[in-house]
């Protein structure tokens, strides 16, 4: 998976670590952004107050 | 585990390569060697890393990226009280907050405090007072129970420390013309989140008869799960008066 990225990106092997470190940083914002707030009310770490139900 | 798992995936590769030598020898030979199933081997393989390290990302967050966001929520919401404060007398506008609430034995820093106790309303790193199940009183009120909510791990984490706080300590809350001063009395290190009795307006578990000024603090426990609810009660020693330096009470010294 991760070799077919990288022989699927351009240029020579620094151009490719550039662009690979690109690509994790918009992985990372994505996560933390979007998937990682959706994910967190579903899991049962951070509830505080009592309630009934 | 991890080792096990790591042997089946060279078994299965070894085997595979077997396989893809022994049959059709006329045919091409495919490029570095690898069959079908070692490629899916090595594709789950790389799936499974990927899964941990997505995993350890959301740790750091849940305890790091979310107390960032929500410091930075609650300190412009504070200064926000804080400046409508200092214009003079105005309407209590419960959706910016009531006041701020301090407690020495948790550490320097205050807390504002906020309408509810819902995930949007604590996510910015605020204590709420309920609203649901049993309504909050609020520290003016003649007598009931000035109950609050806040996070133990992540979200500004506000009550991380609420184990620290002991009998006779502290808590302090400060609206814009009082500051209430309540002395801790009783704490229940661990009890079931469906236990909303200790938000009564005389709460008896804490060992409270008659009705008074009481504060009750709620958060989770252990730290960084949800399994029980801490609770810490305090009742209303006395009121001061905010004079024009915010001269803080002698316990905030």
């Amino acid at each position: 998976m991760y070799g077919w990225i990288w022989r699927h990106l351009p240029g020579n092997a620094w151009v490719r670590a550039l662009l690979s470190l690109v690509l994790v940083f918009a992985v990372v914002y994505v996560l933390f952004q979007y998937v990682f707030p959706w994910a967190e009310p579903l899991l049962p770490f951070n509830d505080v107050t009592v309630d009934g139900q | 585990m991890a080792a096990t798992t790591d042997n089946d995936e060279e078994q299965t590769e070894e085997r595979s390569e077997e396989q893809a030598e022994k049959p059709a020898p006329s045919r091409t030979p495919r490029p570095r060697g690898r069959g079908p199933i070692a490629t899916a081997v090595s594709v789950f393989g790389e799936l499974l890393i990927t899964a941990g390290l997505v995993l350890g990302l959301f740790v750091v967050y849940s305890l790091w990226w979310t107390n960032v966001v929500a410091d930075r929520e609650a300190n412009k919401q504070g200064d926000r009280v804080r400046d409508r404060w200092a214009g003079g007398p105005g309407e209590l506008n419960t959706k910016d907050g009531i006041g701020f609430l301090h407690v020495p034995a948790m550490g320097g820093g205050e807390i504002l405090v906020t309408k509810g106790t819902g995930a949007k309303e604590l996510n910015h790193g605020v204590a709420g007072y309920y609203q649901d199940p049993i309504k909050s009183a609020l520290p003016q009120d003649k007598e009931g129970n000035f109950t609050l909510a806040a996070h133990r791990d992540g979200h500004g984490a506000k009550f991380h420390k609420i184990d620290k706080i002991k009998k006779g300590d502290a808590i302090v809350f400060e609206s814009r013309d009082k500051w209430y001063v309540y002395k801790v009395y009783s704490t229940l290190p661990e009890t079931s989140k469906y236990n909303v009795n200790v938000l009564d307006p005389v709460p008896k578990e804490s060992g409270a008869k008659k009705p008074g000024r009481y504060i009750t603090l709620t958060t989770c426990t252990p730290v960084y799960t949800s399994n029980y609810r801490y609770v810490v009660w305090g009742e209303l020693e006395r009121i001061e008066k905010v004079d024009n330096k915010r001269t803080p009470p002698a316990e905030l010294d």
